[in-house]
């Protein structure tokens, strides 16, 4: 049985960065916006109320959830959440029109330009 | 300024704040030295707007009360061009509405606002409220089940 994901597509950039900082592992609202700010070399930063907004609406759609347990060395107040696998799915469909985009785009960046 | 963004964070809706407010705010904590001040307040308020506007559904009452006066000015617009037409006598008692008369196409433009005239304006527009508000909470509804629908699809 294969989900279709096309009505979940195309993710916004901040559900994108979002669910690519939890693909690796459960990381809680701070750890997400640190690791959102790594991966985009600081390029893209996400502000709490921006990722909060953005984690309840992804919390509906059910591709993230809260970690029923955190690590035992961290804050309990603390909430982590994790990639479901629809999210998952999700993610991996998002990746794969991404990079169907850049093809196009390689290939008629690479093509040479007509005369006007 | 922290109390600036607690206050913000208060005004968000309770379901939202309940769950989230203490997190963001301890984060606000943590990042107001790398991101500043400004900025966080502008993202505060952006969630504000998004979760009033776009979660909690008040967007449809927004919607509805804008169209409502958008109605109310169209319909303001023809009277006044259109109106010169249809005069009528003004009522003998200012009190007493002609109904009948303003429903076949009576221009009540001329007329001295009276309490009938401000009672048939607001069931005008509580009606069209009404109406606009529970058609978009329908329309809302099946795009939803179409999109559950559609990702549940077995291909």
């Amino acid at each position: 049985m294969t989900e279709d994901y096309t009505p979940f597509l195309p993710l916004s950039p901040a559900a994108l960065h979002i669910l690519l900082s939890l693909a690796g592992e459960d990381r809680h609202g701070y750890g997400i916006m640190q690791e959102i700010a790594r991966q985009s070399e600081g390029q893209y930063k996400l502000g709490p109320g921006t990722l909060y907004d953005n984690l309840q609406k992804l919390m509906t759609q059910g591709l993230v959830e809260a970690s029923p347990t955190p690590p035992a060395h961290d804050d309990p107040r603390r909430r982590y959440f994790r990639l479901t696998s629809f999210g998952c799915g999700v993610l991996s469909a998002e990746v794969a029109r991404l990079e169907s985009v850049v093809r196009e785009a390689k290939v008629h960046l690479r093509a040479p330009r007509r005369a006007t | 300024m922290r109390t600036c963004y607690r206050c913000l964070l208060c005004l968000h809706p309770p379901v939202f704040r309940r769950e989230y407010a203490g997190e963001m705010l301890w984060i606000f904590d943590q990042s107001v030295a790398s991101q500043g001040v400004t900025a966080l307040l502008f993202d505060g308020l952006g969630s504000l707007a998004r979760q009033w506007l776009l979660r909690s559904g008040w967007w449809k009452i927004a919607l509805a009360l804008s169209l409502a006066v958008l109605q109310v000015v169209l319909g303001g617009f023809a009277t006044m061009i259109f109106g010169h037409r249809h005069l009528v006598e003004p009522a003998q008692d200012p009190s007493v509405v002609n109904m009948a008369e303003f429903a076949h196409g009576g221009s009540i433009a001329h007329q001295p606002l009276t309490v009938g005239i401000v009672m048939y304006l607001a069931v005008f527009i509580t009606g069209g409220l009404t109406v606009m508000v529970i058609g978009l909470t329908f329309w809302m509804k099946s795009f939803g089940a179409r999109r559950r629908h559609a990702a549940l699809r077995v291909r």
